[in-house]
Parts: structure tokens; sequence; C-alpha cells
């Protein structure tokens, strides 16, 4: 990651906007899910405004990494006005905002944040690999509970 | 997918560290889809980049690991070591580093979101395979000082602190 993007990254996280739940939000989506530390969730709540329905204000819960608290606190503050229709018609890289293009590995940290807003406002959640088994993936690796198994030391107290 | 990860053992980590493909549920792949595939629905990578990549995983794993000494020297001058032990809470009771962390949920937040991604961190398994893919795993949310325990704790019972029981899982 370049420098210039860590520090706009550390700049959002410094003073992240729209954290935590919303209390009487109107829609709730999630995506991921906190077993597997990776998991985005967001409260959004409308308001008429002229006859049509926006968004008044959004906020967000990660357990994610620092790129996605970084893009869910800009992508919150720039749904806020937007109709629902408005909101889910945002790329990717336009919810990531001022953070700028970002590298392929960081990617994944905006689309969950746009998973999130698709999850609350109705839309399609985005599947990776929609219709097909998921392959067991690093986190199932090393962070699904181990029952059942057995610890048989191999030499005496010491 | 299934052929890749087939040939090459390291690949899943490979294809996260510097590509955020295959960590967790969000952005993993089925075994069914070609390679191809799963680098158009990121972005649109370059194949012969990511073959390439995945190529050289084995070399790269061996690039995170660190020996028991060096992890044993390193503890005596670098107390900002944060180790973290990937075992089961069982085993972690049984016999661990001191000052090691077993890895929980509010372990895994502290260190996605304690502001550094310098500070260094050593990942502790049994035996040096599931420490490879937290490692990884860690690597590719962005932590670029990442090192996985040499033969986990069994080496480090061996060669480091020789009191310390070792055991097999049945």
């Amino acid at each position: 990651m370049n420098d210039d993007l860590q520090k706009k990254i550390s700049e959002a996280i410094a003073n992240p906007q729209n954290m935590g739940e919303l209390a009487n939000a109107d829609a709730v989506g999630t995506v991921g899910n906190s077993d597997c530390g990776e998991m985005l969730r967001m409260w959004v709540k409308f308001k008429d405004e002229n006859g049509k329905k926006v968004i008044d204000r959004a906020t967000f819960q990660s357990f994610g990494c620092e790129t996605a608290i970084a893009v869910a606190s800009l992508a919150t503050e720039l749904i806020r006005g937007k109709t629902p229709g408005e909101a889910l018609s945002l790329k990717t890289e336009e919810l990531a905002g001022e953070l700028g293009p970002l590298p392929p590995m960081k990617i994944h940290c905006a689309q969950l944040v746009e998973g999130a807003l698709r999850s609350a406002l109705g839309g399609e959640e985005t599947k990776p690999a929609s219709g097909q088994t998921a392959a067991p993936t690093l986190l199932d690796s090393f962070s699904k509970p181990k029952e059942g198994v057995r610890i048989t030391f191999l030499d005496e107290p010491k | 997918m299934r052929d890749v990860l087939e040939k090459f053992p390291g690949a899943q980590r490979a294809l996260f560290r510097r590509y955020h493909i295959g960590g967790c549920s969000s952005c993993g792949f089925s075994p069914d889809e070609t390679l191809a595939h799963v680098c158009e629905r990121n972005g649109g990578l370059d194949v012969n980049e990511v073959l390439a990549h995945i190529q050289s995983s084995h070399e790269q794993d061996a690039k995170i690991l660190i020996s028991p000494k060096e992890l044993a020297d390193t503890l005596k001058e670098d107390k900002s070591v944060r180790i973290v032990d990937v075992r089961s809470r069982d085993e972690f009771e049984v016999v661990r580093i001191e000052g090691s962390q077993l890895l929980s949920q509010d372990v895994m937040r502290q260190i996605m979101g304690d502001g550094s991604n310098t500070r260094p961190l050593v990942v502790v398994d049994h035996q040096g395979k599931q420490g490879l893919d937290a490692a990884a795993y860690f690597m590719g949310h962005g932590l670029q000082n990442v090192r996985c325990l040499r033969g986990g704790i069994d080496a480090w019972a061996q060669e480091v602190d020789t009191g310390m029981r070792r055991y097999k899982l049945s």
C-alpha cells in the first residue's frame, strides 16, 4: 500500500464517522459474520424529503480491517441525503471516495461495505462464488473450534 | 482452483497475502472455479502475474518462518513483539510460550484495530501448518511484520524450552 493511501486511511480511522448501532433504524444489513472476525453491519434511517424517501443517517459496526472501517466511515457520509436507488447505484470505488483508487488487495474491504449497504437497502448482496460450494478459507483453517481432539503427552513430566 | 491448490499447497496463502482472495467467506472461491474466473471477478487481475505469484508461494512461505532460536533472541531484545497462539484452548492451557495470547475474536479485533500495521506479530501453532495460514491472513489485511514460528510450539519445546512437555493430538 502506498504511503499516501495509508495516510488517508489512518486519518479516516483516527476520527471515524457514524460508528456504532443506530437506534430506531429502518433497515439493517450485514455482510460476513463475526465468527470469522470479518463482518460489517450497517444501519440506515430514512426521512421524507419533498415527497422522496432519502437516507437521513447511516451508521456501521465493523470487525474487519482498518480499510473497511475507513471506507464505511466515508460511505456512510456519502449516502446521506440520497435515495436508496441512488445509494445502490454507487460503485465500489465511489464508496471509497477520497481514499482514491484502492490496490487489488484492498478492493475486497470496500466490497464489504458495498455488500452491507446492498443488504440493508434490499439489493442483492455480492457473493463471490454464488451458487457454488466455497472452498475452505484460510480463516477456516485456524479459527474453527477444535473439538473432540485429545492431547497425549509424548514424555513424562519434567 | 482445486487443481491449483493441489499442485501448489501454499497458493491460497499467496493469493490472500497479495490479493485478499480466499481468506474468509466474503472473499472465498469455489474449488470448481477457474483461476481466470477468480482473477476476473477480483478486479480483472492479470492471470499470468497471479500465476507467477502462486508459483513462488513455497519460497514466500519460507520467508515468513522464524526459527525458535531467532524468536527467543528477538523476544529478549524487543518487548513489542506480540505472540498469537492459534491452537485450541486446551492445548494453550497445557503448554504455551510466556506472554503469548490465545487467538479469540477480541484478540483478532485488537490486532486489526490497534492502529499499527508494523508491530511485530508471531503466530504459533502446534507444528507449523495452521500458523502459516493465520500469518497469511494477517498479512492479507495489511499487517507488514508477521512471522510464523517454524515447527510450531513443538519445535520450541525441542530447540528452546526443553523443559516444555511435547504432545500429540489424536
